[in-house]
């Protein structure tokens, strides 16, 4: 028999018992549907928590914290070497006084963190301004896009622990000359005050709950203040920037061969991929009970057929149909039913999926009450990527055929003499 | 055409453990020449059918050759007789066994999309059997919606759809009224004589077993050779 006859036959079939098959088909749907909505929520949360991850932090940037080996601190000649490593384009170092930074403009003052960056390293490593120009003599410095709103008035001051919401230094902070006070932690030992002006303003942070009100000043004030202050050990953030995103994990291993302590995003989404590898395993497996006990329905309905279908089987069989054949065109009845119900699953799959994700995060933003720097945030409640579509597809239609397997070996095996003593 | 000999069949009787075996065909020889009607009568239970269904091939005797055009079909498996079943035979059933949910003209179409003919070329046959044995009026009607005669002359040209040269009746007559039976008998006879189709017709009736050139007697298992009706 031709294909396309064998898919007449079965279209004919399937039309003369509308109500069963269309019930049966329901249940796949339904089976189907539901592993992909369960395991999509796997998906969906993934792609929050590493979206989150990835839009929270430079993705190319990793953190070099320390050796491995011993508590010494990780020396220029060290950072050097990290920065000749295949794709590596900077590896900058960033140091913080042991003291507490005090930025004076006028009657103004702020306290403000001070980060003794070297300039041309951070430019190749991205460094972006928002006003103003990178710094051209040793006094003058940048600063954070939330520095001038750091710089307050005594009264404004008052207003702030009072609670209230200031403006602070209004005016075009570019250009002007501050005065900085560094006070060390370590008693006994007299402040210092510096003059820097201010050449530019660092870009405003990715994200609206960063603030950014440091001051950026040239690494070769480092052993200025440690003379006049004698401060302690500064504390070192030593960064190493990959030119892309997939060499971020060649470098880590490097470094972490190397014996240093690392981390980075790849680090962190590798131990999330494994968490969430296994959840969206466990929720497919959960999900695929589901395409089972429809899968019942299935073989029912196949039993049925079967059943309701013997005398035209032994009809067939009398006529020189082969076993193969009837086996055959029984299969594809199930796989049919399968394939009908799995395609309007993944279709029904991605209208839910697309509804979920858009109310649950209005009902969630709702009721958390609109706090401040929700807009920010993208929640994904249902994912269905290409890949979780071929899983369920490829289960929810081989259980099809499987359970149509036995029925269908069952038509093969009926008797044609007492097929065809059936009544009508 | 057709060589039976020394065919032996027993069925189990009662309680499984504690069943005797009834025999029902004892060594049973017959020859069916081309172009020949042969009938085979008996009473029911006489073991008529059983004949039947072993030269059909849709059960295996215990003992004894059947022989079709020269081909032993004893020893096919299922899938081979099946094949030989498409290839060399037709079907005429008492109950006609046609499809319920199929036309007259798919009913008749069946065969031909079980041997996997192209659609233009089975429907050109199909259309053209129709009108010879005057069905194309209702080619369109579903077996429930067509009169017992209409059914049996569907199951007929079923029958005839793939050109076999045999065909096998199974009291082709039994469901039909007198009149109606007349009609299919003639069409029996006439496809005899037109196509030099053999056909071995299994009846109780004796009116049906005069169509045949010869008739044989089935009883207790054992064939008598009948009264020579008709020449070829």
């Amino acid at each position: 028999m031709r294909f396309n006859d064998q898919f007449d036959f079965i279209r004919q079939h399937m039309k003369r018992n509308k109500l069963r098959v269309a019930t049966t088909i329901l249940a796949a749907m339904m089976g189907c549907a539901f592993l992909i909505i369960l395991a999509s929520v796997g998906f969906g949360l993934h792609k929050t928590i590493t979206d989150g991850v990835l839009d929270n932090q430079l993705v190319t940037e990793i953190q070099v914290p320390g050796k491995e080996t011993s508590d010494e601190k990780i020396t220029d000649e060290e950072i050097q070497a990290m920065r000749e490593i295949d794709h590596v384009i900077a590896g900058v170092k960033r140091s913080s006084p042991d003291a507490e930074a005090v930025a004076m403009l006028d009657e103004r003052k702020g306290y403000v963190p001070a980060v003794l960056v070297d300039f041309e390293e951070e430019q190749k490593a991205g460094l972006a301004l928002s006003q103003g120009e990178m710094p051209k003599s040793e006094n003058e410095v940048l600063v954070g896009y939330h520095f001038a709103k750091q710089l307050l008035t005594e009264e404004e001051q008052k207003k702030v622990d009072e609670g209230e919401e200031v403006k602070g230094f209004t005016d075009n902070v570019v250009g002007q000359t501050f005065k900085l006070e560094l006070s060390p932690y370590k008693e006994g030992v007299e402040p210092a005050t510096w003059e820097f002006t201010v050449s530019g303003i660092m870009d405003e942070p990715a994200k609206d709950w960063i603030v950014n009100s440091k001051i950026y000043i040239d690494d070769s004030f480092g052993p200025e203040f440690n003379n006049k202050l004698a401060l302690g050990e500064s504390y070192n953030e030593i960064l190493v920037y990959a030119d892309d995103l997939q060499n971020v994990g060649t470098i880590t291993k490097t470094l972490k061969d190397e014996g240093y302590y690392v981390y980075s995003v790849t680090e962190e989404l590798d131990s999330m991929d494994m968490f969430f590898t296994a959840l969206k395993a466990g929720l497919i497996f959960v999900g695929t009970i589901a395409v089972l006990i429809a899968s019942i329905g299935i073989f029912n309905t196949m039993t049925m057929a079967v059943t309701e279908r013997t005398r035209e089987i032994g009809v067939m069989k009398a006529i020189g149909a082969q076993p193969k054949l009837i086996q055959k065109l029984f299969l594809m009845e199930s796989a049919a039913i399968g394939i009908i119900g799995t395609v309007l699953a993944v279709i029904s799959s991605y209208g839910i999926s697309f509804l979920a994700n858009w109310l649950v995060p209005i009902i969630i933003k709702s009721s958390l009450g609109g706090e401040e720097g929700m807009d920010d945030v993208t929640l994904l409640i249902s994912v269905i990527p290409w890949q979780l579509v071929v899983i369920a597809s490829v289960i929810s239609i081989g259980v099809a055929m499987v359970s149509g397997w036995r029925p269908a070996r069952k038509a093969t095996k009926i008797d044609v003499i007492q097929a065809l003593r059936q009544e009508l | 055409m057709i060589k039976i000999q020394g065919l032996q069949h027993t069925f189990a009787i009662g309680k499984k453990g504690k069943e005797r075996r009834v025999p029902v065909l004892k060594g049973v020889t017959l020859n069916v020449e081309k172009g020949e009607i042969v009938a085979i009568l008996g009473k029911s239970g006489s073991g008529k059918s059983t004949l039947l269904n072993i030269l059909a091939g849709f059960m295996a005797p215990e003992s004894g050759s059947v022989k079709v055009g020269g081909n032993e079909t004893t020893t096919l498996n299922e899938a081979q007789m099946a094949n030989f079943r498409l290839e060399s035979f037709g079907f005429i059933f008492q109950n006609f066994q046609l499809m319920p949910g199929l036309t007259a003209f798919e009913n008749v179409e069946l065969p031909l999309k079980i041997k996997g003919m192209a659609e233009h070329e089975r429907r050109k046959k199909v259309q053209r059997l129709l009108e010879e044995v005057g069905l194309v009026a209702v080619a369109d009607h579903y077996p429930n919606e067509l009169s017992g005669g209409q059914q049996q002359r569907v199951s007929i040209a079923r029958a005839l759809i793939t050109d076999p040269p045999i065909l096998l009746a199974d009291e082709p007559t039994g469901s039909l009224d007198s009149e109606t039976e007349g009609d299919i008998l003639k069409l029996i006879r006439s496809l005899n004589q037109s196509l030099g189709l053999t056909f071995v017709i299994i009846t109780h009736d004796e009116e049906v077993a005069n169509v045949a050139h010869r008739q044989y007697r089935l009883h207790d298992g054992e064939l008598v050779k009948g009264e020579k009706r008709h020449a070829i």
